[in-house]
């Protein structure tokens, strides 16, 4: 947001406030008008690595997208932890940026035992014409997800923790096969692996994450961790807000394809770690979006 | 939701999912009477298990000392704490509410979420009761009530309506038809959680390091050989026994679970009230407190201790317990005859053959051939 606009907006709240004896707004956000469609222009930037901070966002159109929490299915939020979500795009004719900002007062990342990690997706119809179901799509009307999670976004920026990263306290003798005496026979790491059920399945949750998964779902339940193509995210934690770049391809062969020139739809969904949100426990916005790619 | 049978509540309940009862049950009987702590079994898991990364803090099998002990911390209490008191007729039927008809519209089921502080303590209060001070090590200063105690050692109990399967969202649980084992699919779940909060017993839990929940898997690969698992085969004090059990429209005597918890009714399943069916049965502690007792094992509890208490009397439910502890093959049916007991497999093939009274042999202080003084010494 352009710091300009924002001085004389909160003097003049100030001052507002002190005639009226009303709460002032706290940000220039709540002037935003409500999101009703998005248009992703073109700029002559790279999104390959996206920037939540560049100077290029300040002169995109944002729009203010209504989250409530997900009411379909339980367990659920009781109340909207995520209300509003400030949504920008652009294009750079190979690949689609989203800048999304919303409040969370403090910042998850996740890791230790009964703690979860804040969270965004987007979600795009795979199929063209009339969109599937909201909620995660429908049987035969998949839909393609780009979940960014801040413990993913960690894995990407310092490896995936491991348990001294996590407990740096704890005390553990020795793990299978690994020995400390340096003569000893130890295992290789396909040979430890197999201590780490997760691991030892193949299971992508247990991998190191590069900070976005790419997720085919057709309805709740179903969603099942893809193969990605090159989508990439980083979001940014600053006074009790996230704003969050997430960057994908704009033809995505077996997954969504947005076309320049023509109308897509999105869907978002945010989850507050710190609250306890996680997997169905999420805010999401109950309709789709249009999207045009000019 | 569906309405289902379970039979240790004497009425239906409402679950997510349809009655779907495996081919056979997985079940353990422990005798709480026989059980000194001495952690065999949950080392036994531990080695077996999990030694990995992760799961430095899990306990597939754990003992706990009641009523103050427990892991993860006062488990139990939180949960009855959560549901409130809830009311049994005198002849078993439950009256009340299960987690499941109790929880609130957003959740599937009444649960509390466990942290790092509470699995920190694999048994804080352990002995405490026995008479242990703050200053020689104790937690609790002063009891109140009398000095008992009891231990309680746990697996999963592998329930016939699970809470961990009822709360998954991503349905990344499953039973298996073929022996009623509940396992989490290492390679679907994506550590949501949900099992950990929902399941009462808590015996899901969170790995740090694959970031996926993980549970006791009941041994399957011994079981499926028709080996019991490691915690039972490996209990010094003989006081499990793994096997099958049937419902009760469908108990066989000969069966040694069905024989315990269907014939006798001495063994009952622990917290029934909660709904789940649970698979894992006690014979009660005979000197604990009753009030405790009926709290977590209901109102048939005394009957159970005064049937265990007759059961030297009786040479078929003795022979049955010598043969407790005395194979690592899962039996499938025993008989006793003759004062011998004989365990079965599935097959119907003889796997164990035990005396029910040992023979006793006296013989002269002196041997002459060796030349030596005999003994009592091992």
């Amino acid at each position: 947001m352009d710091r300009r606009r924002i001085v004389p907006f909160a003097l003049g709240a100030v001052l507002l406030a002190a005639c009226s004896n009303k709460k002032p707004p706290t940000t220039t956000e709540e002037k935003i008008e409500p999101l009703k469609e998005l248009s992703a222009k073109k700029v002559s930037v790279d999104l390959a690595t996206p920037d939540p901070g560049a100077a290029y966002w300040q002169d995109v159109p944002a729009g203010a997208a209504t989250l409530a929490a997900q009411p379909m299915i339980t367990p659920r939020p009781s109340i909207s932890f995520t209300e509003k979500l400030i949504i920008q795009a652009i294009h750079d004719g190979t690949r689609v940026a989203f800048r999304l900002r919303w409040k969370d007062t403090e910042k998850s990342e996740a890791g230790h035992l009964g703690e979860y990690s804040d969270a965004a997706a987007l979600q795009f119809p795979v199929k063209d014409g009339p969109p599937p179901l909201v909620m995660m799509g429908q049987k035969d009307g998949p839909v393609h997800i780009f979940h960014w999670r801040a413990q993913y976004q960690r894995d990407e920026e310092k490896g995936k923790p491991d348990m001294k990263d996590l407990y740096p306290n704890a005390s553990v003798d020795m793990y299978p096969l690994e020995f400390k005496e340096a003569k000893a026979l130890n295992a290789n790491a396909s040979e430890t692996e197999k201590f780490s059920p997760g691991v030892a399945e193949g299971n992508p949750q247990s991998y190191v994450k590069k900070g976005v998964d790419e997720i085919i779902a057709e309805g709740f339940s179903t969603s099942s961790v893809q193969k990605g193509h090159g989508s990439a995210a980083k979001g940014e934690w600053k006074d009790g807000t996230w704003t969050l770049v997430v960057s994908r391809p704009l033809a995505i062969e077996g997954g969504s394809t947005l076309r320049p020139g023509a109308k897509g739809n999105v869907a978002f969904a945010v989850w507050q770690g710190g609250k306890g949100e996680v997997g169905s426990r999420k805010c999401v916005t109950m309709f789709w979006t249009p999207v045009s790619i000019l | 939701m569906s309405k289902v049978k379970n039979w240790h509540l004497q009425r239906e309940i409402e679950y997510p999912y349809d009655e779907s009862r495996p081919k056979k049950q997985w079940a353990i009987v422990f005798d709480l009477n026989k059980c000194i702590a001495c952690q065999t079994c949950t080392l036994a898991c531990k080695t077996t298990w999990t030694s990995g990364k992760g799961q430095e803090y899990m306990f597939w099998n754990n003992v706990e000392t009641k009523p103050w002990g427990g892991y993860p911390l006062a488990w139990d209490l939180r949960i009855l704490e959560k549901l409130g008191r809830q009311a049994w007729s005198e002849k078993g039927e439950y009256q009340g509410k299960t987690i499941i008809e109790a929880a609130p519209e957003t959740e599937r089921v009444l649960h509390w979420a466990p942290t790092d502080d509470d699995w920190m303590y694999p048994n804080v209060g352990e002995d405490d009761c026995g008479g242990g001070t703050q200053d020689g090590g104790g937690h609790i200063p002063n009891t109140p009530h009398d000095k008992w105690f009891f231990y309680l050692p746990r697996t999963c109990a592998h329930c016939t309506y699970p809470a961990c399967l009822a709360a998954c969202p991503r349905k990344a649980i499953y039973k298996r038809e073929e022996d009623g084992i509940v396992l989490i699919d290492q390679s679907r779940c994506k550590g949501y959680g949900e099992c950990v909060r929902a399941c009462p017993y808590k015996k899901s839990m969170y790995n740090p390091y694959t970031r996926t929940s993980e549970k006791c898997i009941g041994c399957y690969p011994a079981v499926e050989q028709g080996v019991q698992p490691q915690c039972v085969v490996n209990c010094i004090g003989k006081i499990r026994v793994m096997g099958f059990i049937n419902p009760p429209w469908k108990a066989r005597e000969d069966n040694p679970v069905d024989y315990l918890v269907h014939k006798k009714q001495i063994a009952l399943p622990y917290y029934p009230q909660l709904g789940l069916e649970p698979n894992i049965y006690y014979i009660p502690p005979v000197h604990a407190d009753r009030a405790y007792l009926r709290q977590m094992f209901g109102p048939l509890v005394d009957g159970a201790i005064q049937r265990y208490k007759e059961l030297p009397r009786d040479p078929v439910a003795h022979g049955l317990l010598c043969l407790i502890g005395s194979t690592d093959r899962i039996m499938h049916r025993f008989d006793v005859k003759r004062g011998i007991a004989a365990g079965f497999d599935e097959k119907g093939e003889e796997i164990v053959r035990v005396p029910v009274t040992e023979p006793v042999v006296e013989r002269a202080a002196f041997d002459p051939k060796y030349n030596a003084i005999r003994n009592n010494t091992p």
